[in-house]
């Protein structure tokens, strides 16, 4: 093939600069570490980049939600300890203020020691985090959760007006990972104000005999429940005189030295409907709640019972309710009264203290269980936070390895590469270079 | 014989003169651009008859042609041109492929801060620095998209530009070569031979503007030539010249297009006529990558826009405003709407305006009904789907017996108050978001007398209706968009040139308003629930959410009591409001309910008014539960959480695509449309360099050749001359004989 003078230029010139642009490229790579350097490197590695750098930052992002969820619950969790540990102590005294040789002014101490627990109570429950918002308030983190509500009148037998909640149920919640929303917070009312009155399911107590107390030496258990779903179906669907109501009222006669009991309907207070017969009453007998028939239109077993002491006067009765809520510092206030109250008279007897403080120490032993539940949950929400964490590290690690493959430099092959494409650049300039000094002319 | 052979020496001289003029002139032309090495075409002068025969008289050269072949020099034009076209797609391509991915400059990284910043304030919702840090990175965030749309609108000026200097480039290459053309004629009509020169000049004219556009040329019997542009249309015919304009488009002022000037002025061009060369490559950049990126971003900003405000307008703000109050912002982002450009050759006077299209959310539907007695219509909100009854007087059965069962919907028990639509929530709303439909195409909408008739650029698909609003409906369904007549009348031919998206990445801007006051983010939802504290079961309620449709019609201040009857497992729900249906979803079916009293089924979804939630565990008779306002929930983060959940939920391209992954396909697009242009920049540059060879193979000057010629053509000159003297000696011979 006939060359022309200008190819050998063209051609060398073009070798030259394609060598170079090679290894300019190489250089590139090099120096920055990384094998795309623009999209059109490779198009599809750098979209997949894109997409795994989210991925990562998302879950880094999710890792500094984990903390802030951490430090959250962990200040949740040291206030239901200080919580706990203050119930416990508040349950000691409880328990001491049970023994009957106490004097009025031993009571009334006790009484006082309670009065300080609730202040330290309320105190707990509006801690506030380190920005001032309140840890129990729900979605209202500005607002003071719990304070005594002076326009609400005292509840008997607490002789002040009850705390109230101003806060809601709102649970606060945190992107920890990309499948879990997690609650940071837990609600006042869920710890302070729904603990189930009496065993849970229902409560006892002593409901008078005529228009006083009940004069007979009876105590009551909290009482148990057999059957829970029979408990159900009695409460939902049994004849009740008023179904929003369901009340049941253990009855005592005394008549001729026999002590007997009868059970009644007092969904509507003022009028009793007796459901069962009339049975004989042993001091220490398991009372079953059921209807016979009849009286009552169909025998009804409740699936539960609870337990008399001692020996109840003619007319004396105890209720059974279902439990409703009630709120620690209402338990208090009443254990307060209830210790305040001058004891030994016909207005309020021993055996009515009694019952009163077993009641409300039943009511504690509730509220434990409801702080240990909620404690129990930020707990495992806490160990969830911890295994999402080593989760999220490795997730990391994961994503930093494809990001790698997808955009790092082989170094060694670059390395070989850029030695390759260094020889070649000088071997086309050294050869440009003499056959560029070839020419006939040098010899005319 | 001795004056013959004078003569013949002589002529053998002036054969080697020009001979070795010829290689003088190849040799200073080694160089110059176009040239083609020429060579003198020897031949022998006639000879003379004696009676001996015939008796040479020496030589002559019969022409001085160039070593041209028209074949291999139309190979290299070819080839030129589209290397040219390719060169000129890179360099513009490749600034945008650095520009999207680029770790600094590219929307991903603000994208992310943005999120982050949504992140912390679901975490603080009560605190202020951590919203305004948030408005901060959302402004960042759209400082980035109108940066780069920036970038991009300064590459359609510079194409504009570049436009209008190469058609002035065109026109001055086209009058050279009329005027070349010219030249030629009376140079050869004047001696009968080529103007070898002047047609090599010409030559390198027709590649020179085979770099600009790719240009065909034929020659007529005169040897003037004539060069046309696309499929034939004339630029240079003879020695006359069709000037190229460079004018603003009919259907879109914005943008530069080529024109011819013809006596009825300057006609425009298709762009598919202008292939090739540089100009070619300008032009299919434009349309190809340019376009597509700029609409590309746009779409991303107006999903993101339109996404969030979505949300954003179902949230309450830290002053405990929602929607409904009158001073709730609900837009966080500001947007604009379309543009639309009507031809300048519209006959009609109408101006149309196109809007974009709420977000869509699946699984939310309208139940109607115009009047009493007409048919029940159930509307599907994420695509405009519409069902009616057939029967008359309508039932709700027949509806229901229509609406496909894969739409898991019982309507049988609704209640429709007729001109009160009421809203209809199936399971697929339960933790649904809402996504765009846009694509990243634009669009014309023409008119044809009866049809309206809009049709997608990017893949020519289109919908045709006689009705202007139906098509619009079904647009809006399927598009993300709405059109409508503004004003003034329509007439047959008329076209619009929509680009629903094409401005969005530099109109979108955060809300002056919010920025001015963080604490209208609306990171909280404007409802709580509360079991009521005297429940003896052990009931629960979820937060629920609020979702598309929340606050019309609004919920009662009073708010909503759900109350538990164990006689018939049912509850009651009060401050429902009225007209509104309550949809129960159970596993993935719906069943409609008129209310006030629903079935009770532990964890059922129960949705009325844009409200969702549910109820579960076992209760007691008159258990109850209320939904209320949520007045001063400061730490309620919610819907930020909400907010943020859209970073990687499908809220693009009808739910198939997140805002980043659109965003990785553009980079993807681009980056694989700058790779394919540089595989076939490679491939063209080694066609071009072998056509090239073929050419300078044939026409290039070897310089050792033509030293080799000198050595030849001197030689010859030596010997014609020796030759004279010989002849010379001969004559003196003679003479000195006639002397002596």
């Amino acid at each position: 093939m006939r060359i022309s003078t200008s190819q050998i230029y063209d051609a060398g010139s073009l070798n030259i600069q394609r060598n170079q642009a090679a290894l300019f490229k190489l250089q590139n790579q090099l120096s920055t570490g990384r094998r795309v350097l623009t999209p059109e490197d490779d198009p599809v590695a750098a979209a997949q980049a894109l997409l795994v750098t989210q991925a990562k930052e998302m879950n880094a992002q999710q890792t500094t939600n984990q903390g802030n969820a951490a430090s959250q619950l962990g200040l949740v969790d040291s206030q239901l300890s200080s919580l706990v540990d203050l119930m416990q102590n508040v349950r000691d005294r409880v328990i001491q203020a049970g023994n009957t040789s106490l004097t009025a002014s031993d009571r009334q101490s006790i009484a006082t020691e309670l009065e300080a627990r609730l202040g330290e109570l309320l105190g707990i429950a509006n801690a506030q985090n380190g920005s001032g918002d309140y840890l129990f308030s729900g979605y209202q983190g500005a607002t003071k959760p719990f304070a005594i509500n002076a326009s609400l009148s005292a509840i008997a037998p607490s002789t002040t007006s009850p705390v109230g909640y101003y806060g809601d149920d709102g649970e606060r919640l945190l992107q920890v990972s990309s499948s879990r929303v997690m609650p940071v917070n837990v609600a006042g009312s869920d710890v302070f104000m729904n603990a189930k009155q009496g065993n849970g399911t229902f409560v006892v107590e002593t409901g008078g005999n005529g228009g006083g107390i009940n004069q007979g030496s009876a105590t009551v258990d909290s009482g148990s429940v057999l059957d829970l779903q029979k408990w159900q179906q009695g409460v939902n669907s049994f004849a009740w005189s008023n179904a929003n109501n369901p009340a049941i009222q253990v009855s005592f006669s005394v008549a001729a030295g026999a002590t007997t009991y009868q059970l009644y309907d007092v969904s509507v207070p003022a009028s009793p409907v007796p459901i069962s017969a009339a049975a004989a009453y042993t001091p220490g007998q398991a009372i079953s709640l059921a209807s016979t028939n009849p009286p009552a239109a169909s025998a009804t077993s409740f699936g539960a019972q609870f337990v008399v002491q001692g020996s109840p006067a003619h007319g004396d009765t105890f209720s059974v309710t279902p439990s409703t809520n009630q709120s620690l510092f209402q338990t208090m206030q009443n254990l307060i009264g209830i210790l305040k109250s001058p004891v030994g008279s016909s207005s309020y007897t021993n055996s009515e203290y009694s019952n009163a403080l077993g009641q409300q120490l039943a009511n504690i032993d509730q509220a434990l269980d409801n702080v240990s539940r909620v404690q129990a949950t930020v707990g495992t929400r806490l160990r969830e936070l911890e295994s999402l964490g080593e989760a999220a590290s490795d997730l990391d690690l994961q994503y930093q390895t494809t990001l790698s493959g997808l955009q790092d430099l082989d170094w060694a092959k670059a390395i070989s590469d850029f030695t390759m494409q260094q020889t070649y650049l000088e071997a086309a300039q050294k050869s440009f270079a003499q056959i560029s000094g070839l020419s006939l002319f040098n010899y005319l | 014989m001795a004056t013959g052979m004078i003569s013949t020496g002589l002529t053998g001289i002036q054969v080697a003169q020009l001979g070795l003029l010829t290689t003088e002139h190849n040799i200073t032309n080694a160089n110059t651009a176009g040239f083609n090495r020429q060579r003198t075409i020897q031949a022998t002068n006639v000879a003379m008859l004696t009676g001996a025969g015939y008796v040479g008289q020496g030589a002559h050269v019969a022409t001085i042609s160039r070593m041209y072949d028209s074949f291999l020099s139309s190979q290299v034009n070819r080839a030129q041109t589209t290397s040219s076209e390719l060169a000129s797609y890179y360099t513009q391509i490749k600034q945008i492929d650095n520009m999207l991915a680029d770790a600094n400059s590219g929307v991903s990284p603000a994208l992310q801060s943005f999120f982050s910043g949504l992140q912390q304030v679901a975490a603080n919702p009560s605190q202020l620095p951590a919203r305004q840090a948030l408005v901060s990175s959302a402004q960042a965030l759209v400082a980035r998209y109108q940066g780069l749309e920036d970038r991009i609108s300064q590459m359609y000026d510079a194409v504009n530009e570049q436009v209008a200097t190469t058609v002035m480039t065109i026109n001055s290459y086209s009058t050279q070569i009329a005027s070349l053309n010219e030249s030629i004629v009376i140079a050869r009509s004047a001696t009968n031979q080529e103007p070898n020169d002047l047609l090599d000049q010409r030559d390198q004219l027709v590649l020179e503007l085979n770099k600009l556009v790719r240009v065909t040329t034929t020659e007529n019997s005169d040897g003037t030539f004539n060069v046309y542009i696309g499929n034939g249309q004339q630029l240079v015919v003879g020695t006359q010249v069709m000037k190229l304009t460079a004018q603003p488009s009919s259907d879109d002022p914005s943008r530069f297009v080529v024109g011819l000037a013809t006596i009825a002025g300057p006609q425009e061009l298709p762009e598919s006529l202008i292939t090739g060369g540089s100009l070619g490559g300008l032009l299919s950049f434009r349309s190809g990558t340019l376009d597509q990126a700029a609409n590309e971003l746009g779409r991303n900003a107006a999903s993101l826009a339109l996404v969030f405000n979505a949300q954003n307008a179902l949230g309450q703000d830290l002053l405990g405003q929602s929607t409904g109050d009158t001073n709730f912002v609900s837009d966080f982002f500001t947007i604009s709407q379309p543009k639309v450009y009507a031809n300048t050759n519209n006959a009609g006077t109408a101006t149309v305006a196109a809007t974009l299209s709420d977000p869509s959310i699946d699984g939310v539907y309208t139940l109607s009904q115009a009047a009493a007695g007409a048919p029940y219509i159930l509307t599907r909100q994420s695509d405009g789907q519409v069902w009616q009854s057939t029967d008359t007087p309508p039932t709700l059965a027949n509806l229901n017996g229509i609406v496909p069962s894969s739409e898991g919907l019982n309507l049988t028990g609704a209640t429709v108050v007729p001109g009160t639509p009421s809203q209809v929530t199936s399971a697929a709303a339960i933790g649904g978001n809402f996504y765009t439909k846009l694509t990243g195409s634009n669009y014309r909408l023409g008119f044809d007398g009866t049809n309206y008739t809009m049709t997608r650029l990017s893949d020519n698909t289109q919908w045709s209706d006689t009705s202007l609003s139906d098509l619009s409906a079904t647009i809006s369904g399927s598009e993300g968009f709405s059109v409508s007549l503004n004003a003034g009348a329509i007439a047959s031919g008329d076209t619009f040139l929509i680009k629903p998206v094409a401005d969005a990445a530099r109109n979108v801007a955060v809300n002056s308003t919010v920025a001015a006051d963080v604490r209208l983010v609306a990171a909280a939802m404007p409802f709580r629930t509360a079991a009521n504290s005297t429940n003896t079961g052990n009931g629960t309620i979820s937060a629920g959410a609020a979702i598309s449709g929340f606050g019309t019609p609004a919920l009662p201040s009073s708010g909503v009591t759900f109350t538990y009857a164990s006689a018939g497992n049912a509850i009651t729900l009060a401050g429902v409001p009225a007209g509104a249906n309550i949809s129960v979803t159970v596993g993935g079916n719906t069943t409609v309910y008129t209310g006030p009293t629903i079935p009770y089924t532990s964890g059922a979804t129960i949705s009325f008014a844009g409200v969702s939630l549910s109820i579960s565990g076992s209760l007691n008779n008159s258990d109850s539960f209320s939904l209320g306002d949520n007045p001063s929930g400061v730490s309620d983060g919610r819907n930020a959480l909400a907010l943020g959940q859209l970073q990687s939920q499908n809220t693009m391209s009808g739910k198939t695509a997140s805002f980043q992954a659109a965003y990785a396909q553009l980079v993807s697009n681009v980056g694989n449309k700058a790779r394919e242009i540089q595989v076939k920049t490679d491939a063209q540059t080694a066609l071009l360099k072998q056509s090239t060879d073929a050419r300078d193979s044939l026409s290039g000057v070897n310089l050792d050749e033509e030293a080799a010629n000198l050595l030849r053509y001197q030689q010859a000159y030596q010997a014609s001359a020796k030759m004279i003297e010989v002849g010379s000696k001969l004559f003196d011979v003679l003479l000195s004989a006639a002397n002596g």
